[in-house]
């Protein structure tokens, strides 16, 4: 378990964690999800006792990380950017890890196996790609077979398969009772792979809260209608709150009505309506909309605008209802 | 790899005897580091080379020499200054040698910062202090030893050559040789641990490396230069000339006296290993990683 309590780090000027309090508890993967320069790599180099806090605490499985007698054997993790020397192979800089933990060679080859650096073991770290360099961070944070797992940015740089497996190994870690906490910028990614989610940004946390729960909060009711009349029945639906897009020919994009109203509104006029398909709100927008606010590199609004998965149905767009209507 | 993970341990490592960092873990991690670095090995080799090379140059040279003086007739007195010069021979490389076990250790330690490596061992040893402990113990133990046994083949190498020459003789056993083998193997120790401080301070390879030589050779010569009582009597304090003082210790001939005592010498290094290190530890305590 990871405890923050009111958990600051001020850089000069800069803010870069802001007070946060949350609880990772074990047993499940937390995500943690924020915009670049957030304060979620801090976090984590406060959890590692790396940083050390301007105000507040946090501790992991009861006691501040540098109270531990055997800090490897409690927590694992792999930081942000590399922290291997290029010039060490993958099994040496495991073993001088290992070594001050009295971890014994076996496991070093233990873990060497399952990140599947056994052909790359002896080579230096140098020649390695991102995606190796990653597992090797990897194989640094089980080196201890800690009870907490903190990894930034895992998937960063794997490829498709590599993304399965550290998927399937923080499901597992999770499944075995350990505290997996988890965090990536690929929101896709911690839609499959989390269970719960602490959203942050600009150093204050936005939401703690199941990933379900995250993206119910934030997402509109959204129903995909498919008429042989959609002008009649985007007037019909028009009101306010409510937008309407016609994606394609005879197919209506409605958000703000829930697909109940949508099908009584159709029947009372009736319009014939051949399908009616409620939408989730992907996490996605519900990380948009969360952090809308507290981005601190924003692309211009023009850039945000043509986001595939846009931000137009999150919010009521009279104009387009219009001019779906016409 | 659901294999090799253990099932879920109820009790925290905390209450289980689990081994945990030590300093004997610490040293032996450590040692595993050194070891596992090819610019290490490379380094080492080159002190050794540079060592070996600068004490048969020195042969050569003072052979050289004391057959010009014998030819042109030799007043007594420059025959006396090349025996006297015999000694100094063996580790006559050090002057450059000091500075490649200097960068050796400060690479040891900035090294670490340099790649992001120090967020792994400071991780695995979140007290800190032990890490550069063994760094420093490791360092005593390359700068003593490397210099000595430089220095041993040094005068190996030189033997024959000075064989060449009439009169020219290098007892590796005497007192004067060993005397200074063992002074220059201290000194090489304390200019190490002096670059190892710097480096876990300035936590740049370069900056550090560039603070050494500074301290050893550009503010021996600026306090040359400039005139005046003041600055003749601080440069007896800098670490190289406190180290020439320190080298007369045991000596027969008369002390000079443009230098410290020896013990005094002594002292002033010990000085600025002790303050650098200390500065060291305190900025590793306090500073995050």
């Amino acid at each position: 378990m990871i405890q923050a309590t009111d958990l600051a780090k001020v850089y000069g000027e800069k803010t870069a964690v802001d007070g946060v309090t949350f609880t990772v508890e074990p047993g499940r993967v937390t995500g943690f999800l924020g915009p670049n320069g957030a304060g979620k790599s801090t976090t984590m180099r406060m959890i590692m006792g790396l940083d050390a806090p301007t105000r507040g605490t946090v501790t992991v499985n009861g006691a501040p990380y540098i109270k531990h007698r055997a800090p490897l054997r409690e927590i694992g993790a792999l930081l942000e950017a590399r922290a291997v020397h290029p010039g060490r192979t993958a099994f040496s800089h495991l073993s001088a890890l290992a070594a001050t933990h009295a971890i014994p060679a076996k496991r070093v080859h233990e873990v060497i196996e399952m990140t599947g650096l056994g052909a790359v073991a002896k080579k230096k770290v140098k020649g390695f790609s991102l995606g190796m360099g990653q597992r090797l961070g990897i194989a640094a944070a089980l080196l201890g077979d800690p009870q907490v797992v903190v990894l930034d940015e895992p998937v960063n740089g794997l490829d498709p398969e590599g993304v399965v497996w550290v998927r399937n190994l923080v499901k597992y870690l999770a499944s075995t009772g350990r505290t997996v906490f988890l965090s990536s910028h690929l929101m896709s990614e911690m839609a499959q792979t989390a269970d719960h989610l602490i959203v942050i940004g600009r150093g204050k946390i936005l939401a703690d809260a199941p990933i379900q729960d995250v993206i119910d909060s934030q997402g509109k009711a959204r129903a995909r209608v498919r008429t042989d009349r959609p002008e009649d029945l985007s007037r019909l639906l028009a009101r306010s709150g409510v937008s309407i897009q016609a994606s394609e020919r005879e197919v209506l994009e409605v958000s703000g009505l829930d697909p109940r109203t949508i099908a009584q509104i159709a029947l009372d006029n009736r319009v014939l309506v051949y399908e009616l398909t409620p939408l989730q709100a992907s996490l996605e927008e519900a990380y948009m909309q969360l952090t809308k606010d507290e981005v601190e590199y924003r692309s211009d609004e023009g850039a945000t605008a043509a986001h595939p998965s846009g931000a137009h149905a999150a919010q009521p767009a009279p104009a387009e209802a219009q001019e779906a209507s016409r | 790899m659901s294999t090799a993970v253990q099932p879920h341990r109820h009790v925290s490592a905390q209450t289980e005897r689990v081994p945990g960092p030590n300093f004997f873990r610490v040293l032996n991690s450590e040692r595993i580091k050194i070891l596992s670095l090819l610019s290490t090995r490379i380094l080492l080799l080159c002190a050794i080379a540079l060592m070996v090379g600068f004490a048969a140059l020195q042969a050569w040279g003072a052979g050289q020499l004391s057959q010009s003086l014998r030819s042109g007739g030799p007043g007594p007195r420059e025959s006396v200054n090349i025996a006297q010069l015999l000694p100094h021979l063996p580790v006559a490389g050090v002057t450059f040698s000091q500075l490649i076990i200097g960068s050796l250790a400060v690479l040891m330690i900035s090294g670490e910062f340099t790649t992001g490596m120090s967020r792994a061992t400071f991780a695995a040893v979140p007290t800190r202090w032990p890490v550069l402990t063994a760094k420093a113990v490791y360092t005593i133990v390359i700068g003593f030893v490397l210099t000595y046994v430089g220095g041993y083949l040094g005068g190996l190498v030189a033997q024959p050559i000075l064989g060449n020459y009439n009169g020219l003789h290098l007892d590796m056993a005497s007192w004067d040789v060993q005397r200074f083998m063992l002074l220059n193997a201290a000194y090489v120790a304390a200019v190490a641990l002096m670059g190892l401080a710097l480096g876990g301070l300035l936590r740049n390879s370069a900056g550090s490396i560039v603070t050494l030589v500074a301290l050893q050779f550009v503010l021996p010569i600026i306090f040359q230069l400039i005139p005046g009582d003041f600055f003749k009597e601080a440069r007896k304090y800098l670490p190289s000339n406190a180290a020439d003082a320190m080298f007369q210790a045991g000596s027969s001939a008369p002390l000079d006296t443009t230098y410290l005592e020896p013990w005094q010498g002594a002292l002033v290094l010990a000085g600025y290993v002790v303050v650098l290190l200390g500065a060291a530890y305190t900025a590793l305590k306090q500073r995050d990683v």
